[in-house]
């Protein structure tokens, strides 16, 4: 029985090569891309937490400031480390510098060399030989091997870290050995650190570990009410937990479009296979009267689905793993997402996740051949010998006119629900109801191909067309299915191409506008994160400067809630009065009470943490609670975890150092070049960057555009997909009327006209396909920019029908399927009449 | 072999009944030739034997055990085909993706026969069918008389009690029709099967034990 199923299955492959190895490819596709997206960012997740331990440790818990200015007092960290529960504190100072006048700055880690053997063994330094006398940690920082490298640097040499106005001048005194390649980092005492660069009486953090037997939980439960306001206290394992939120909604919509691929390749399989039932229902017939069960007619079309399924899986499971490997190695581990930088992580499969997959893509292909083999398992014997396929079960129950009221109303409540969806709020915070929807509008899609099919053929064949379009027109009017089949695939590919294209082209269009409203000075200048220097200043203020007018900002991060990255604090030179023009809001500007501190949130912050205009918002500022009035929410598309503007006058006001490291500068008119000399000094000198705004721009769009570039690719597969599946179906039912054709031809059809009719059918298809997946992509491109979208990434934007793409697309797909049927119409033409006539009867 | 009791058959969607309480018997060795007007239901009656169309009433017995084919369920129809029952039709339906060789197969590997045995009984059927050495070709490539006599050879490999010919020869030029008939009642007396065979051929009707006649009546 084995030899019979593989004999068929073999035979079945020979004969439909090029169908076979297509669906193959669409699974392995689907396959290759949900594996690789799962390899890459395992291996980012877990590059990023070991990153994360090589410099933090493995504490129990940490201490720090919730706002990136604020310190923790040293008189706390001795009164935890008193704490009979704590097993030791490693104080800690983390700082960034520049060596020299490099244009980036390192991360300088001032740790107690005592503490940290304990808390951070990673960090520990070793003393160059070549660097005379002294105990460790006497004199000098101590560097990765990676900067070491990086700057070509050796023990021994003199080095002057500058942050701001402060120059330490120092010398390399060794290395740090177990530090991991990615580390580009210096450490040095946290007493020489704290000297040069502060915080006077306090640390950046204290990493705890905990005594035996005390459970974390109790622990920082015990000591969270003893707090002062602007510290908190958190298990280590929240980053952990932070790390994977941060990128989970960019994940999961990866994850999405993967499945789509999985889906795609399922439908062809499903037309493969359908037609394959099809083209061989005599033999299926035959096998049945020479003793083969119903069952095993069932089993073996899924044995044949699963036949493609099962190396197309293990194809895909390779492709994913040099997709990963080739990713990696050119992107990095955020697959463009921009949450992880550093070095190419390490890609390791591991065998569950693995099979995992493998299981998805023979269930992907096992779906597609569900339907296929149930009909071959309903034909009914006798008549399939007499006449061939019978496209539905034999009809019983219902009355027609009854079950088309029936199947109305079954899409009236699809629709609804789909509607209904789309009002439902993120769950866990991912868009589930939102894909869920979009599934919805597409089954709705397929679901309108046969009547569509029914009504527009219906009344074609009214029509005096000529004899062999008359003849093709009610073939389909008879026999819809391989029509209906061919149209659905087309309705997918091309409602999920017009989708993707509208979401990107409304995001575009939404990222453009914004960039006009937060570039609004020609120049711009920034230090990463390291103050500017106070002589460029200084130099600005003099009236000498070039400079019409300079608009300073500094940036700080609160923690807000432990689960969640931080939010930042931009902090802008801005009047209360003049915040409307500044700032790309999205609904009105409220006047704050003249008393109160006004601050201006970010949309992506007002969706987290469920915010609104008017309310007013506790902020961890400056080691204290300070509440303050939200006067509006302003569109912001480059920081997903939330953005908070205050004034800077405000900032001062409340006790803050306002140290700026970004400037936006508007040179006099006519002064354009001399302002970028007057600059290049100090940028040299400082290792500053400039750029000028169109610059700026340029490139925002074009890492917009690079990101989206994956999109271009999958749109491409799918309307191929599409097409295919219209060419296999088109040829299949072709090959149904071999001997209806024949006979035509027989009675004095010649083949032009025989490919114009076949021609026609595949435009006509084509033409309802294409239409009913216009009407759902675009559907499906407004749930993705106005409930995903703004679920997943928290920030919203207007739909943008990119009319002047979808059209010509649609256009195109359309000369692409009349040249698929084409395809199909040469296959019939090819039939020898005489045999065909002959062996059928 | 074959006894058939009261049996009746009517279509889904005809009004009347394509024949009614026919009854009949067909003893082992015994080669039984079924004649009668163009539709008068020939085809329907040896469905309804090979349980390929469901009977409405009566009962069929079929093979060695006497199963009741009309009784059966789906599955336990396509084993009783698979263990008792070969098939000739008038159009010769032979799988064209399997060699010859394969094709005849088909009826062991479906009745479970001891895949050693396979080789031998399918070269010594082709040399008894005349058909030596033409095991590894394709289907394609044989004449229509070849081909009629690979399904005679497939419809005997597995060794059926009860053989069912719908109209064996009707596509085949006098010569070869009276050859392949000749070969056809041969082997079935050879194997001591019971076979049925419809024709229209008064020649071939002659060479049969037992003729029935089918008319809208019933059987004379
Ligand atoms: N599926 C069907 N539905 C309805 N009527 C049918 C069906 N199949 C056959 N018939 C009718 O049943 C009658 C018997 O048909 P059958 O094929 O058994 O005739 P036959 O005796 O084999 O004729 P022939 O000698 O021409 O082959 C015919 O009148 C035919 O029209
Ligand atoms: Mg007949």
């Amino acid at each position: 029985m084995i030899r019979l199923a593989w004999w068929l299955v073999r035979a079945q492959f020979t004969t439909r090569r090029m169908a076979t190895a297509l669906s193959m490819l669409a699974i392995a596709l689907g396959v290759a891309l949900g594996y690789a997206i799962h390899l890459i960012n395992a291996a980012a997740l877990a590059d990023f937490s070991q990153a994360m331990k090589s410099v933090q440790g493995e504490p129990d818990a940490v201490i720090a400031p919730r706002d990136s200015a604020g310190q923790v007092p040293l008189a706390l960290i001795n009164e935890i480390a008193r704490d009979a529960d704590v097993a030791i504190i490693a104080p800690v100072i983390e700082t960034r510098v520049r060596i020299d006048n490099a244009t980036m700055a390192v991360k300088l880690i001032g740790l107690d060399v005592f503490s940290a053997a304990a808390v951070t063994p990673k960090l520990l330094p070793r003393q160059s030989d070549r660097v005379a006398g002294g105990s460790v940690f006497e004199d000098g920082v101590y560097a990765s091997p990676t900067l070491l490298a990086r700057f070509k640097l050796a023990p021994g040499d003199a080095v002057t870290l500058v942050r701001g106005d402060t120059h330490w001048r120092t010398r390399i005194a060794g290395d740090l050995p177990a530090a991991r390649p990615d580390d580009l980092l210096l450490v040095a005492d946290i007493a020489w650190v704290q000297a040069r660069f502060g915080p006077a009486g306090g640390v950046s953090e204290g990493r705890v570990r905990l005594a035996s037997g005390v459970r974390v939980g109790n622990w920082l439960g015990a000591w969270a009410g003893r707090l002062p306001a602007g510290l908190a206290l958190r298990a280590a394992e929240d980053d952990s937990a932070r790390v994977s939120n941060v990128s989970r909604a960019y994940r999961v919509n990866l994850n999405v479009l993967a499945l789509v691929a999985l889906l795609t390749g399922a439908f062809l399989v499903f037309a493969t296979q359908l037609t394959a039932v099809a083209q061989r229902s005599t033999q299926f017939a035959l096998l049945g009267v020479l003793g083969l069960s119903p069952r095993l007619r069932l089993w073996q079309v899924l044995l044949e689905g699963l036949a493609i399924g099962v190396p197309g899986a293990g194809l895909g499971l390779v492709l994913g793993y040099v997709m990963s490997l080739a990713f990696t190695q050119v992107i990095g581990g955020d697959l463009g997402g921009g949450y992880f930088s550093g070095s190419a992580p390490a890609i390791l499969p591991r065998p569950a996740p693995a099979l995992g997959f493998f299981a998805l893509g023979c269930a992907a292909s096992l779906t597609g051949a569900l339907y296929p083999a149930w009909l071959n398992r309903i034909q009914p014997l006798a008549q399939a010998l007499k006449t061939g396929f019978a496209q539905s079960p034999p009809s019983g129950g219902a009355a027609p006119r009854r079950r088309r009221w029936l199947k109305g109303a079954a899409m009236a409540l699809v629709a609804l629900a789909a509607i209904g969806l789309t009002r439902l709020p993120a769950l866990f915070d991912l868009p589930l109801a939102g894909y869920a929807a979009i599934a919805l509008v597409l089954v709705l899609g397929i679901g309108a191909a046969p009547p569509v099919t029914q009504i527009v053929f219906g009344a074609l064949a009214r029509l005096r067309l000529p004899a062999p379009l008359r003849i093709a027109v009610q073939n389909i009017v008879q026999a819809p299915l391989m029509a209906q089949v061919a149209a659905s695939g087309l309705i997918v590919s091309f409602a999920l191409t017009v989708s993707m294209v509208t979401m990107v082209s409304s995001f575009r269009t939404a990222v453009d506008q914004w960039l006009d409203v937060v570039l609004p000075a020609p120049m711009y200048v920034r230090s990463k994160g390291v103050p500017l220097p106070r002589e460029l200043l200084g130099a600005l203020a003099q009236p000498a400067a070039p400079f019409e007018k300079v608009e300073r900002s500094a940036a700080v991060s609160l923690s807000l809630d432990p689960q969640r990255p931080a939010v930042a604090l931009l902090v802008r030179e801005l009047d209360r009065a003049e915040a409307a023009a500044r700032l790309p809001f999205t609904g009105a500007v409220l006047a704050a009470p003249a008393d109160r501190l006004v601050v201006w949130i970010s949309e992506p912050m007002q969706q987290l943490y469920r915010l609104a205009p008017g309310q007013s918002l506790r902020l961890p500022l400056l080691g204290r609670e300070v509440e303050a009035f939200i006067g509006g929410t302003w569109r912001d598309y480059a920081r997903q975890f939330g953005a908070v503007v205050i004034g800077a006058a405000d900032y001062v006001a409340l006790g803050g150092r306002f140290e700026p490291t970004d400037l936006a500068l508007w040179p006099r008119p006519g002064e354009e070049a001399a302002a970028r000399t007057w600059l290049a000094k100090f940028t040299a000198d400082y290792g500053l960057e400039m750029a000028e705004s169109g610059e700026i721009r340029k490139l925002s769009l074009s890492i917009f555009d690079k990101s989206f570039a994956v999109t271009y690719a999958l749109e491409a597969a799918a309307m191929l997909i599409g097409l295919f599946g219209l060419a296999v179906t088109l040829a299949a039912g072709v090959w149904l009327r071999a001997r209806e054709l024949a006979t035509l031809s027989a009675l004095g059809f010649d083949r032009a006209m025989l490919t114009r009719a076949v021609m026609f059918e595949g435009a006509m298809i084509a033409g309802i396909g294409l239409v009913i997946g216009l009407a759902c992509g675009v559907a499906v491109g407004a749930i993705l920019t106005h409930v995903v979208n703004p679920q997943a990434f928290h920030w919203r934007m207007k739909l943008e029908i990119p009319w002047l793409q979808v059209l010509p697309g649609a256009a195109l797909s359309l000369l692409a399927g009349i040249f698929a049927s084409r395809f199909a119409a040469r296959q019939a033409t090819r039939l020898p009449v005489a045999q065909v006539l002959a062996n059928a009867q | 072999m074959l006894t058939i009791t009261s049996l009746s058959k009517r279509h889904a969607n005809a009004v009347q009944a394509v024949f009614s309480g026919l009854s009949f018997s067909v003893q082992a060795g015994e080669v039984v030739a079924l004649v009668g007007e163009s539709g008068v239901g020939k085809s329907t009656l040896l469905n309804c034997i090979a349980g390929l169309e469901p009977a409405d009433e009566g009962s069929i017995l079929v093979g060695r055990q006497a199963q009741d084919i009309v009784r059966l369920g789906e599955a336990a129809r396509a084993a009783l085909r698979a263990s008792s029952i070969g098939f000739v039709f008038q159009a010769f339906h032979v799988l064209p993706t399997l060699s010859v060789a394969q094709n005849i197969a088909v009826p062991l590997l479906l009745a479970g026969v001891a895949a050693g045995e396979h080789a031998a009984r399918i070269e010594a059927l082709l040399a008894r069918v005349g058909l030596a050495g033409f095991g590894p070709r394709w289907p394609a490539s044989l004449s229509g008389g070849e081909l009629q006599r690979v399904a005679i050879a497939r419809a005997l490999v597995h060794r059926p009690a009860l053989i069912l010919a719908d109209e064996p020869t009707g596509n085949l030029d006098p010569r070869t029709a009276d050859e392949i008939l000749a070969l056809l009642l041969e082997r079935v007396r050879e194997q001591h099967a019971a076979a049925l065979i419809v024709t229209h051929s008064q020649h071939v009707a002659q060479c049969c034990d037992r003729v029935l006649t089918l008319t809208p009546e019933g059987l004379q």
